[in-house]
């Protein structure tokens, strides 16, 4: 039995530490603290295992205790959480790079609020009504910022058009 | 539905259209463009955020969690695997390519565009702590530099990740401690270009976006560090 806990464990690492990774990436933009967050998560996943009923939704059960850890790691560590009022978004003009980096940039940018749903969509391919419940709000609320979040991206992407068109 | 209505659906929930908004993209032709740039976005979009993973991650998970839950003898198996995994590969495959470092270098500054665009822990004694790590020392301050973080490296190692203004533009210096380097090498790749340079406790990488640059980066690099201090 114990034995078989430890095999599902082994899987779940396998099947979902890559994912989780990019998730902790993108919330943290730090590629250590978000390999440590992965590390800690999995860790505590595996300390509450036998208490985990349904294998299915292990995925979104990681997240979660990824997004705990997190709030606990800048917690201990008291690092200055730097995330903008989601009804204020600007998005500075910044010196232009590399194309293939243009994207990544403006993801960047994008404020947590617009960020994280925006990746637990794209990237973990979850509804509006399901980061509504990991991210304990209203589908409404996430409706709202996934909305803004591709406004904005949109509105960066043709910054530089519009700039050009200009000259 | 109408058109504003069919776009705030698109935008929150590209990959699942509701019948009304299926319905509004075949009778409106302005919304199917529209529908369909959004969904090239969220191509480009998951591209984007489809960062490299660190190579070992599960392995090392599995170990951390072998140390404090699993019987000894997992955590062994397990690292034996590694080992044995990556004496196999060079034997199947051969040795790596030269170059392996330089692209790694590369690839590490191609996923970590905010070293470009923020400011961190850019003061003297961090530039010397991340020096330290390799033996060297500074003689001749760098500059303006903009960043400087220890960042994971291959096989759960770590390095150091500079990023310094030079007259040419932004450059990067990329410090391994404790990792063997027989011999330099260059790379162009994806329009950057870098170069690795063996030193007695390990090597450094200079990222630059061309071969001319890099070699007069290296050059300042090499009059200003003392690499055998």
């Amino acid at each position: 039995m114990i034995g078989d806990k430890k095999a599902e464990f082994e899987r779940t690492v396998r099947a979902y530490s890559a994912d989780l990774y990019r998730y902790a990436y993108w919330l943290c933009r730090d590629r250590f603290v978000a390999e440590e967050l992965v590390q800690e998560a999995f860790a505590r996943a595996w300390k509450s295992w036998r208490e985990l009923r349904e294998i299915g939704s292990v995925k979104a059960w990681l997240i979660t205790i990824l997004r705990n850890e997190r709030a606990r790691m800048f917690a201990r560590k008291q690092i200055p959480v730097a995330d903008d009022d989601v009804s204020e978004l600007e998005i500075p003009d910044l010196p232009s790079m590399a194309e293939n980096l243009d994207v990544k940039r403006q993801l960047e940018r994008l404020p947590l609020a617009y960020r994280e749903p925006l990746m637990l969509q794209v990237l973990g391919g979850y509804s509006c009504g399901e980061i509504a419940s990991m991210l304990n709000t209203s589908e409404g609320a996430i409706m709202t910022r996934l909305t803004r979040a591709r406004q904005a991206l949109r509105q960066d992407a043709a910054e530089p058009l519009k700039r050009g068109a200009r000259r | 539905m109408n058109c504003l209505e069919f776009r705030r659906e698109k935008l929150a929930e590209p990959r699942h259209s509701s019948a009304a908004a299926r319905a509004h993209a075949q009778e409106c032709p302005q919304c199917a463009v529209f529908s369909r740039s959004v969904d090239e976005s969220e191509a480009e979009l998951l591209r984007a955020m489809t960062v490299s993973v660190p190579e070992g991650l599960a392995d090392r998970v599995l170990l951390r969690s072998g140390r404090a839950n699993f019987p000894a003898w997992r955590g062994w198996a397990l690292a034996a695997s590694v080992v044995l995994g990556v004496g196999l590969a060079s034997i199947f495959f051969g040795a790596p390519p030269s170059d392996a470092y330089a692209r790694l270098a590369v690839t590490h500054v191609i996923d970590e565009p905010e070293s470009f665009t923020t400011e961190y822990h850019s003061d003297a004694h961090s530039v010397a702590v991340a020096l330290r790590s390799v033996g060297a020392s500074v003689r001749t301050p760098l500059g303006k530099v903009r960043y400087v973080k220890l960042c994971p490296w291959e096989n759960g190692t770590a390095a150091w990740h500079l990023v310094f203004e030079t007259p040419q533009g932004l450059a990067t210096l990329i410090v391994v401690a404790d990792e063997r380097v027989r011999s330099k090498s260059d790379t162009f790749v994806d329009g950057w270009s870098a170069g690795v340079r063996p030193v007695r406790r390990g090597f450094y990488a200079v990222v630059t976006s061309s071969p001319a640059m890099t070699g007069q980066v290296d050059e300042i690099l090499r009059a200003r560090i003392n690499w055998d201090a």
